[in-house]
């Protein structure tokens, strides 16, 4: 592998030369301004393209993510360097962020990035870019709690950075540097490896706090929710690396319960989790399974002892007979390990969930004896009162309620689902925890799926892209605007004409998606990926072949869809005890693009745009695109200069809108003249398609509203800083190539800003449209946004509101609806100069959208 | 597609990360084939000597035997076999010497799993 330090010793010491030969010429700008869009792709195409990797549909290996890697980051240091060439080294800080998301990306494929972070996280902080130090069980809670909303005790986890800590702390990593060298050996000593991990287990349960980390832990206890407790207790369980590690060694990690909710405490509890890493049977199964990788490390999960009047466990469907479809509920009175260890008496409870959910059996045995809290700590069995004696243990509308979220848990998961549940002594239901149900496995399963066409009536076959591999059925659920999804219903197979970004709001309760134009590497198709939902984009004509509530069984695994439901295809689906897409080299790549792909700097208009809070490579690149298309902004102050590189022309159009055209290659056809161009020479596809919208006829009036004394005062007061930092003033520049525009509209206290990409493939095409405008008090400002976001929204796009900003986006779409888009938004410009001293009430904002959508756009008509 | 044979195709598949393996087997046994899979190459071979099978799908990389004495020793066992490997790490030399030991399709990682499934399919057919 490239060191990354060679790389960028390599291409930023290039850098001077290109620095060197930097004219103060337009065109030398524009070149580099190329440049920079240029490395961007290229970026981009990568990230993609690993993206895609993960959709189950691909064999690699770890030499596919180094190389990728290798590419990547030469890609980003090069779009680094455009920018600094640009704009006279403005951004040579960026270097350092460069270096940090890169170092971070080497630990990961060294497999080392357990080490970074904070030691101690709260359970409801738990996110994706903590996913690394946090292991499987909490990382699966904090998406319960995050995605479904479901409730889990209050907690904290123990991260892998403080296991670290810890071991740095004791001097013991020598010792484990030996064990992990004897395990990774092809000689094996079976007694050396048990003498060094007994010595460290001991060594372990006498180890001293790092001083630090008692107060991280003291810190994480304050932000606990303790309601009324006057003696609150915790429970601390292992939260491993791996979530399949979690699977199979239920029971070998030790976990204690019932923890005095003080530091020390903890301290002691967590020792004994961290002792049982070096647990016999974990040394064999990382020895032989994981033959030596995989990371020697773990976290602990904390998180409050509920004092429980039920508890047991609910499987969605029934371990025993796979096929009755019913929901079963296990429990007894108090807390749930009497269930787990299968010692006492318990209720079992069944629940059919077809059309609708209801209660098909109780089976109510004799409860004598329970487990409860024991005052001195951990649990101890004590006598149920007589008259609870022969109660069920859940009341009827408990037992609905727990089979509701069981099936939201089973849809969101993907696969049927083990749940730990608890009742507290407030009568509140709450998730201890939800994993994938271990089915006996099924020998020679697949036999069963031989002769299914013949078996079933096929819907569509061989058509389609799979972004996401996977089986789901249920019934069909068309989805053609954003009102479609607000009725869908849970376990639906989500049908559209085209992929949307929008869909995440609904994948964690459909149950496949199937759309008719679209591209595995969408950002739809990500968030599949991401949530594990079986996705086929770019299936031929399937809306003339399904209705609404029709039931079909998606196999995104052979592109096909069947009529009804294929019980076959879903046994098969069931009865995977693990998930088989999760390689080790997948599990490294999911890793790796956690550390790459999310963008977290979305809004230049919001605060965090700033470059040191970017932590992703598509961060950065982000933040260059915006940098680089603002330097081309600020060179629209200087006519003069722009007139002299050539390559800029007054437009000429019926309306007064004052635009300067950079072309950059391709956006204004040859014979135009040196000095102005008509629209009949615009040759770029997406701005001509706004030019046609903002010179419909009816879209320009040209008689100027009156703006009041008082508001033109409020809004020299109001107005956001970078309005008035004169950053955007001077003419109105339109940056264009064949395919792209840049626009930047002033038109008297309203700024537009459209950003477009429009050619014949679709996954390269966007639309980003800003408004922000000022001029008028701030009640009518937020009536007048919130028209433009409700106008937008009508046309699908993806709207953000902030004050009187809107920004909306769209991407992924045929050359022909962008086009019809951007004409909508030229049209949507030339309407929102008129609306400034319109907005007199709420009511208003429905009249104008329908006067809009109507084709109506004179607002002066009443 | 071998969905109407009769008599099952006998599939021999060697990755040494199991889970590929678990993978794959779904994905042929699905198709019909009869898939045995191995992550240990030395085990696929010494179930090759005793067992009877016709195609062959090992990854290159592995300890023990790589995936060029697979090849040859699947080709010494049995002349009619189809050997197919697949590969991270691919020189035009190794790819030589695979086609010159009668290696019936060299596949370079990363590939969509259906181009697998059409190679598996054409030494399906080449070998009934």
């Amino acid at each position: 592998m490239v060191f990354f330090q060679e790389i960028f010793d390599r291409i930023r010491g290039g850098l001077s030369s290109v620095q060197g030969g930097h004219e103060e010429s337009i065109k030398a700008k524009f070149e580099q301004f190329k440049k920079v869009l240029r490395s961007n792709q290229v970026a981009l195409e990568i990230i993609a393209d690993m993206g895609e990797k993960l959709s189950g549909d691909y064999i690699f290996d770890k030499r596919y993510i180094e190389e990728s890697y290798e590419k990547l980051s030469e890609a980003v240091l090069k779009s680094v360097n455009a920018l600094n060439a640009l704009c006279d080294n403005k951004y040579k800080d960026l270097y350092e962020v460069y270096d940090r998301v890169t170092r971070h990306l080497l630990e990961i494929l060294k497999q080392r990035e357990d080490r970074n972070g904070p030691p101690v996280i709260p359970l409801k902080a738990v996110t994706r870019s903590n996913n690394a130090i946090v292991g499987g069980k909490a990382k699966h809670l904090a998406k319960i709690i995050r995605d479904l909303e479901l409730p889990v005790p209050d907690g904290f986890v123990i991260t892998t950075r403080a296991y670290h800590d810890v071991i740095a702390y004791s001097g013991l990593a020598p010792k484990i540097d030996k064990l992990e060298g004897l395990i990774a050996s092809p000689v094996i000593d079976s007694h050396e490896i048990e003498d060094l991990r007994r010595e460290i287990q001991r060594e372990i349960s006498r180890l001293d706090p790092p001083p630090r980390l008692l107060d991280d832990i003291a810190g994480a206890l304050e932000q606990m929710d303790f309601k009324d407790m006057d003696r609150p207790h915790l429970a601390v369980r292992s939260s491993a690396q791996e979530e399949d590690m979690d699977f199979s060694f239920a029971g070998q990690f030790d976990t204690v319960l019932n923890v005095r909710a003080r530091p020390n405490d903890i301290f002691l509890a967590y020792r004994k989790v961290m002792a049982s890493l070096f647990g016999k049977h974990v040394i064999e199964y990382r020895r032989t399974v994981l033959e030596g990788e995989g990371q020697m490390s773990i976290a602990a999960l904390c998180q409050l002892m509920v004092n429980a009047r039920s508890s047991g466990v609910l499987f969605t469907i029934d371990p025993l007979d796979s096929q009755s479809e019913d929901i079963v509920i296990v429990g007894n009175w108090g807390q749930g390990e009497a269930v787990v260890d299968g010692k006492m008496p318990t209720d079992t409870f069944r629940v059919s969930r077809k059309g609708g959910l209801k209660i098909v059996s109780r089976q109510v045995s004799r409860k004598k004896e329970a487990l409860y809290l024991s005052a001195v700590g951990g649990l101890e069995k004590k006598n149920v009162p007589e008259e609870l004696w022969d109660k069920p243990c859940l009341s009827d509308e408990e037992v609905i309620h727990l089979a509701g979220m069981g099936l939201r848990l089973e849809n969101y998961f993907k696969r049927p689902q083990d749940v730990e549940w608890v009742v507290n002594l407030r009568d509140e239901l709450l998730i201890l925890q939800s994993r994938g149900l271990l089915l006996k496995e099924q020998d020679h399963i697949e036999r069963s799926l031989l002769n299914l066409d013949e078996k079933y009536e096929i819907i569509s076959k061989g058509e389609g892209l799979t972004a996401q591999q996977g089986i789901g059925c249920g019934p069909v659920k068309i989805v053609r605007t954003m009102k479609d999804l607000e009725d869908i219903p849970e376990g639906a197979v989500l049908v559209s004409p085209r992929d949307m970004s929008k869909f995440v709001q609904v994948m964690k309760k459909v149950s496949a998606i199937v759309t008719e134009v679209g591209t595995p590497v969408s950002h739809m198709a990500t968030i599949c990926r991401e949530l594990g939902v079986p996705c086929l984009v770019n299936v031929k004509d399937i809306l003339s072949k399904v209705h609404d509530g029709m039931i079909v069984t998606v196999d995104a695994e052979d592109q096909k869809i069947y009529k009804g439901k294929v019980k076959e295809l879903l046994a098969y689906r069931n009865s995977r005890a693990m998930n088989v897409f999760e390689s080790r080299d997948f599990r490294l790549l999911r890793r790796f693009l956690n550390a790459v792909a999310p963008l977290n700097l979305v809004d230049p208009l919001i605060e965090d745009f700033k470059m040191e809070n970017c932590e992703t490579y598509h961060d950065i690149l982000r933040f260059i695109h915006e940098k680089a298309v603002q330097e081309l902004i600020a060179l629209g102050k200087d006519e003069k200069r722009l007139l002299k590189g050539n390559i800029t022309r007054r437009l000429e159009l019926s309306i007064p809108a004052g635009i300067l055209c950079v072309d950059l290659g391709g956006g204004i056809s040859e014979d135009a003249p040196q000095d102005h161009c008509e629209l009949k020479h615009i040759t770029s596809i997406p701005f001509r398609a706004l030019l046609k919208g903002m010179t419909a006829p009816g879209v320009w009036h040209t008689q100027v509203m009156d703006v009041s004394l008082r508001d033109m005062v409020s809004s020299m007061i109001n107005a956001p800083t970078d309005a008035l930092d004169g950053q955007y003033s001077g003419h109105n520049i339109a940056i264009i190539t064949r395919e792209y525009v840049n626009l930047s509209l002033r038109f008297g206290y309203h700024f537009n800003i459209v950003d477009a990409y429009c050619s014949d493939f679709p996954r390269d095409n966007h639309i980003y449209f800003r408004f922000l405008g000022g001029a008028t008090d701030l009640t009518k400002r937020s009536r007048r946004a919130r028209l433009i976001a409700e106008i937008l929204r009508a046309y699908d796009l993806n709207v953000k509101t902030k004050g009187d900003v809107v920004t909306a986006r769209l991407g992924n779409m045929q050359r022909k609806d962008m086009e019809y888009i951007l004409d909508i938004l030229g049209r949507l410009i030339g309407f929102t100069r008129q609306l400034d001293v319109h907005m007199e009430n709420d009511a208003q904002i429905d009249r104008y959208l329908q006067a809009f959508l109507n084709g109506q756009y004179d607002v002066s008509i009443r | 597609m071998t969905e109407s044979a009769t008599q099952p195709i006998r599939l021999v598949i060697i990755d040494d990360e199991p889970i590929v393996g678990k993978r794959l087997k779904q994905v042929f046994s699905k198709m019909g084939f009869d898939v045995e899979i191995f992550t240990n190459s030395l085990a696929a071979v010494q179930f090759m000597e005793k067992n009877p099978f016709d195609i062959v799908v090992t990854d290159f990389k592995m300890e023990e035997l790589d995936g060029m004495d697979v090849l040859r020793e699947a080709k010494r066992i049995n002349p009619g076999a189809r050997v197919i490997i697949i590969t991270g790490y691919a020189s035009p030399e190794t790819a030589k010497e695979a086609f010159k030991n009668g290696v019936f399709d060299f596949m370079v990682k990363p590939f969509r799993l259906e181009e697998l499934k059409e190679a598996v399919l054409r030494a399906a057919k080449a070998s009934t």
